[in-house]
């Protein structure tokens, strides 16, 4: 029960109250990029789930049985860059093998995941005794899917109103970025609210 | 076939440079930054147990195991030593999750395990609300206050919140409470 | 004469976060003060000045297939030092920007920078290059932190600058989440704006 509890805290802490994009500033530049259809963001957001899911046990792993014990942590970044391009790279390659439904509509956003910041920042947070999670190999998986949600949540919502938007009557110098960067101001804002969510 | 051998020689070649330069750097670099953080520790560790700023004794610290933290390192009280050799008190270093990142307090007690000072060292809390817990007038609230008395105002206690950040100054007096009461269950030992 | 052009470039006319907007994550994460809008620049600058002068020289001999994974092996190095060496000589600003010295590896401008003008340029000209947008990111930084640091805290840098009344009860908004967004936004806007008045 105590587990589930833990969890729930976990998902919604992520998800709204410390969410990536908002609270964290990560993964701003697919935030913005790609918010502009409903179905592409969609689609991104889930490959970026998938990604951080997988990418936060592997780096868990490697950070646990070879970088620890080899007494060599200072090779962090180098490693889990490489192993983030790596896997996205293999991921592209499984997934048009074997799902080319699944490839069709994730494909083009998988080489992008690479220089997204949520990735690598999701496997470093995981790995720092002090985010507040218990340390241990599930949590960081759970925790790098939450973070996934809550950025889906936010890039989806964020694709919604811009769709929107393209209908409104805005000054020439407001159009396109000064407005969605408005846009996600207010979203900050109101995501800030959930802080009293904290128990 | 051999140019993708040729080709993953090359990365291998790359990394293994790469690796070969930061290992050499970290060489130097580990005990430099090993240094400045003892010496960060051991100043706040002056800083609780000193009378007031002006107290010229010097003071020794003994370390005393308290308990492993979530990655199974352990963390330490210390019992401080005047130069007569007399023990004068204890230092603890409690953190907790508080908003957005740990907070990390040295705490200074007297034996009877009463605060006699705190100094936060380590918070990442926003900006203009929960980081005012670093500011002067933070720390005094808790100056005097026992095991029973580590309670804020909103849970009916006596520590008065910073204003819109109750959660990082419970979080600091809860980080206190549970640590105090590892370290008295040691010390009655 | 075309030196000083790659030079300056970075600074208004391709300016990283003004007109490319790139490297969104640091420019909205570390600009809640001058001080960190500072060094989060510098220290990008070095890391894009470096990966430039290295990539520059080893353009001829690496293959085109692996050039991706070399690009982001020798900008992890440098990220790397960097980490180090603030660690080391500068603990205070290593504390408070944190997570976002090992996310300069996947800051796009540094690896745009790789694969657009480096792989492509000689040393002298990929330092110019380097040193422009490297210091036009320091620059869009520094006045980002300028506004925030001014409105959410009436100082800059630390000095004291509006009033005691306005310090005791700032506009804290600007240096939470959201003023990041609207304050960039809103630059955005107004650069919009002088360049339709430009033509």
């Amino acid at each position: 029960m105590e587990l589930l509890s833990q969890i729930m805290i976990m998902a919604v802490g992520a998800i709204f109250i410390n969410n990536f994009v908002l609270a964290k500033f990560l993964g701003i530049c697919p935030y913005l990029g790609v918010s502009k259809k409903l179905d592409s963001a969609l689609g991104m957001g889930m490959a970026v789930i998938f990604v951080m899911t997988m990418a936060s046990a592997i780096t868990w792993l490697i950070q646990s049985y070879l970088l620890v014990p080899f007494n060599i942590e200072y090779l962090q970044t180098i490693a889990f860059i490489l192993t983030i391009a790596s896997l996205v790279q293999f991921v592209e390659m499984v997934i048009q093998k074997n799902a080319p439904a699944l490839y069709k509509s994730l494909g083009v956003f998988l080489p992008l995941i690479t220089t997204n910041c949520a990735v690598l920042g999701v496997a470093i947070l995981n790995l720092t005794a002090d985010n507040g999670l218990p340390y241990n190999f599930g949590f960081s998986i759970l925790n790098g899917f939450f973070s996934g949600v809550g950025f889906t949540v936010v890039l989806v919502l964020m694709a919604g109103i811009r769709e929107k938007l393209e209908y409104a009557e805005l000054p020439a110098s407001m159009k396109g970025m000064p407005i969605a960067l408005i846009i996600a101001g207010s979203m900050a804002l109101a995501f800030l609210g959930f802080a009293g969510l904290k128990f | 076939m051999k140019y993708y051998i040729k080709l993953g020689l090359i990365l291998f070649v790359t990394c293994a440079i790469a690796t070969g330069i930061l290992a050499y750097l970290n060489g130097l670099t580990a005990p430099m930054i090993k240094e400045v953080k003892d010496k960060e520790a051991q100043e706040a560790q002056l800083e609780v147990t000193k009378i007031d700023e002006n107290d010229a004794n010097s003071y020794t610290f003994q370390p005393k195991f308290l308990q492993l933290d979530i990655k199974g390192d352990s963390l330490y009280y210390y019992v401080a030593y005047n130069q007569d050799q007399d023990k004068v008190g204890y230092v603890l270093t409690a953190s907790k999750y508080g908003y957005s990142g740990n907070v990390k307090t040295v705490v200074g007690l007297n034996k009877e395990f009463k605060i006699k000072k705190i100094k936060v060292i380590d918070q990442a809390e926003t900006p203009g609300l929960g980081a005012k817990c670093v500011n002067p007038d933070f720390a005094p609230r808790f100056t005097g206050l026992g095991l029973d008395e580590l309670k804020v105002d909103k849970d009916g206690g006596t520590i008065k919140s910073i204003t819109g950040a109750t959660i990082t100054t419970r979080t600091i007096s809860n980080s206190i409470k549970e640590s105090l009461q590892l370290l008295m269950e040691k010390e009655a030992k | 004469m075309t030196a000083m052009k790659e030079f300056t470039k970075g600074f208004i006319k391709e300016n990283p976060v003004f007109i490319l907007v790139l490297g969104m994550c640091p420019t909205l994460a570390v600009t809640s003060s001058v001080k960190d809008a500072l060094g989060m620049g510098l220290s990008a600058t070095f890391v894009l000045l470096c990966s430039n002068i290295i990539v520059s020289l080893i353009k001829g001999i690496v293959p085109t297939k692996i050039r991706i994974p070399m690009f982001i092996v020798v900008i992890a190095t440098f990220v790397t030092i960097v980490d180090m060496a603030m660690a080391a000589f500068m603990p205070p600003l290593h504390k408070s920007l944190g997570l976002f010295i090992p996310l300069i590896v996947v800051n796009c401008i540094i690896l745009g920078r790789a694969e657009a003008f480096a792989s492509k340029n000689n040393v002298f000209m990929s330092v110019m290059d380097a040193l422009g947008m490297g210091l036009g990111f320091t620059f869009a930084l520094v006045v980002l932190g300028t506004i925030r640091e001014l409105l959410g805290a009436g100082k800059i840098l630390g000095f004291p600058i509006l009033p005691q009344v306005y310090q005791d009860s700032p506009m804290l908004v600007a240096i939470l989440a959201p003023g990041a967004f609207i304050t960039l936004g809103f630059i955005l806007a107004v650069i919009n704006l002088l360049n339709k008045r430009g033509k």
